[in-house]
C-alpha cells in the first residue's frame, strides 16, 4: 500500500480515527504512521476534530479495582520506566556521579550551614543529603523522615529562576537518574510520590537540575545541574528484637 | 455533577501546587481544564504518580463510556482502561500539548486499544438492543459534561447538525461503536456502497465545517 495520493492518506487517515479501518488495512495503516510524521499530523487532525464528539457520551465510573490493577501493573515496571533511557550530556556519564563522593570539608561546611538554618527536628531521619554547588556553597537541603515522603529545604534560594523550574532527581547505582518532582525555589517543599521508596532505592547522589517550567519534557534531565550531594543513610532507629 | 467537581478539586489542588512552586510565576497558573490536565500529564511524564492519580480520576469517567461504548462489556472496557493507562504513563513523556489537547490524546488511546479488543474474534457483542437499554439512555450532554473542550464540542455539533440525516447516523454508529462499513450496513440494512458514500461525504464535509 503506497500512500502518496493526498485524497487516500486524508480518506484513510479519517476512517481510522472514525474506526471503520479494520483488520489488516488498520493494522498497515498504523505501521506507516510510524515512519510517516505528516500522515500523523493528519491523523491528529482528525483526532482534533471528530474526538469532541464524544462529549456526547453520559461518563461511566469504572469500578475501583481498575485502578488498583494499572498500580499494580506500574508497580512490576520499572521504577524508572516512564523516564525511558533517554539521558543527555553530563547526566549520561554516571560514572561522574559515581565517583562524586562529597569530599569532607564541602560535608562539613554543608551539614553546619544547614544546621544553622534547619529547625531541630524531633524524629531521627531515615536518609539526609545537603546538595551544594560546586564552589561548596549549600543551597539544598534534603531529609527523609517516613517512607513515602522527602522534604526538601531551601536553604540558600538564588536570586532569580528567570521562569525556570528546578526538578531533584535521585541518581542511583545503576540506571538513569530518576525524578523526584518539582521543587520550590523558596522556603520548603514536601515531595510525597507513590512509589518513592522504590524510586530511592539504590539512590547515591540528589542533584537539581534547572529545567523549562513544568519540569523536563524528556523525562531525563535536560537542563544544567544546580547543586548536588550525596546521601546519608542514618542507622536505623527501630531497637533491634533479640534474637 | 462527580466530574466537575473532580475537575473543581483537581484544579484547586493543582493551583495551590503551582502557587507553591511558581510564586515567581503567577501567569503560569493554568486556567483551563486542558491546562490543568496538560500539567498533570506533564508530571506523569516525570514519574509523579499522585499526579497521575489525579489525571485518573478526572478522566476515567469519560475514558470508561467512550470504551464501553465500543466493546460493550464492562470488563473488557475496564481492561481497555488499564491498558491505556499504563500506555498513558509509559508515553506521557512523548505527549506534545502543541499537537492535541490532553483528553484528545487520551480519547484517541482509549479509542485505539478500544477499537483493537474488539476486533479479537473471541469477544463476544452482546445484544444491541440490550445494550442501549442499558448504557443509552442520556445522549445529551449534560451542563457539566460540557466543561471539557466545550468550544470544540459545540463546533463539531454544530457541524454535525450540517450533515444529511443519513451522514449523521452512519457517522455515528462507526464512531460510538466502532463499527465497520459493513457492520454499518448491515445494522441500517443499507448497501455497503451507499452506507461509504455516506460516510466519505459526511467526513468531508464535517472537516470542511470545523476548519472554517
Amino acid at each position: 500500500m503506497k500512500l502518496g495520493n493526498p485524497e487516500l492518506r486524508s480518506r484513510l487517515a479519517s476512517e481510522y480515527v472514525l474506526g471503520t479501518l479494520k483488520g489488516g488495512a488498520r493494522r498497515r495503516f498504523e505501521d506507516h504512521l510510524k515512519n510517516d510524521a505528516t500522515l500523523r499530523t493528519e491523523v491528529a487532525g482528525w483526532e482534533r476534530h471528530l474526538s469532541p464528539l464524544a462529549e456526547r457520551l453520559a461518563p461511566v465510573t469504572p469500578s475501583d479495582r481498575v485502578w488498583t490493577r494499572i498500580e499494580a501493573r506500574l508497580d512490576r515496571q520499572s521504577p524508572n520506566s516512564p523516564s525511558a533511557v533517554k539521558a543527555v550530556s553530563l547526566w549520561e556519564s554516571l560514572t561522574f556521579w559515581r565517583s562524586l563522593g562529597l569530599r569532607a570539608s564541602t560535608l562539613a561546611v554543608a551539614l553546619l550551614t544547614a544546621m544553622l538554618v534547619l529547625k531541630p527536628v524531633e524524629q531521627s531521619p531515615i536518609l539526609t543529603a545537603v546538595l551544594a554547588e560546586d564552589n561548596n556553597v549549600a543551597r539544598v537541603f534534603v531529609e527523609q523522615q517516613k517512607s513515602g515522603m522527602l522534604m526538601v529545604k531551601m536553604v540558600t534560594p538564588w536570586k532569580t529562576m528567570n521562569g525556570m523550574s528546578l526538578e531533584l532527581w535521585v541518581v542511583p547505582k545503576e540506571g538513569a537518574p530518576r525524578s523526584l518532582g518539582l521543587i520550590n525555589d523558596t522556603g520548603e517543599t514536601r515531595l510525597a510520590l507513590t512509589g518513592m521508596d522504590e524510586k530511592l532505592s539504590g539512590g547515591l547522589v540528589f542533584a537539581l537540575s534547572k529545567e523549562p517550567p513544568g519540569g523536563a519534557p524528556t523525562g531525563q534531565p535536560t537542563g544544567s545541574v544546580m547543586c548536588k550531594g550525596a546521601i546519608a543513610h542514618m542507622p536505623s532507629k527501630v531497637p533491634r528484637t533479640p534474637i | 455533577m462527580r466530574v466537575s467537581l473532580m475537575f473543581a478539586g483537581n484544579a484547586c489542588r493543582l493551583l495551590r501546587n503551582r502557587t507553591d512552586k511558581m510564586t515567581a510565576m503567577p501567569s503560569q497558573v493554568p486556567n483551563t481544564v486542558n491546562e490543568q490536565l496538560a500539567a498533570l500529564l506533564a508530571q506523569a511524564g516525570l514519574g509523579n504518580r499522585t499526579a497521575f492519580a489525579d489525571l485518573y480520576e478526572a478522566t476515567k469517567s469519560k475514558l470508561f463510556a467512550v470504551s464501553l461504548r465500543i466493546v460493550r462489556e464492562r470488563h473488557i472496557a475496564e481492561e481497555v482502561l488499564q491498558d491505556s493507562f499504563v500506555n498513558i504513563w509509559n508515553n506521557a513523556t512523548k505527549y506534545a500539548v502543541a499537537q492535541s489537547a490532553p483528553m484528545t490524546w487520551m480519547t484517541a488511546i482509549v479509542r485505539n486499544r478500544s477499537l483493537d479488543i474488539v476486533r479479537r474474534p473471541f469477544v463476544e457483542v452482546q445484544d444491541e438492543d440490550d445494550f442501549f437499554a442499558i448504557n443509552m439512555e442520556d445522549e445529551r450532554p449534560g451542563p457539566d459534561e460540557q466543561l471539557v473542550a466545550k468550544r470544540d464540542q459545540v463546533k463539531i455539533e454544530r457541524c454535525m447538525q450540517g450533515l444529511d440525516g443519513e451522514q449523521q447516523q452512519t457517522i455515528s454508529l462507526a464512531f460510538f461503536q466502532g463499527l465497520s462499513h459493513s457492520e454499518v450496513a448491515s445494522h441500517l440494512g443499507k448497501p455497503l456502497g451507499t452506507v461509504k458514500t455516506h460516510i466519505r461525504r459526511g467526513l468531508l464535509k464535517l472537516k470542511g465545517c470545523l476548519e472554517s
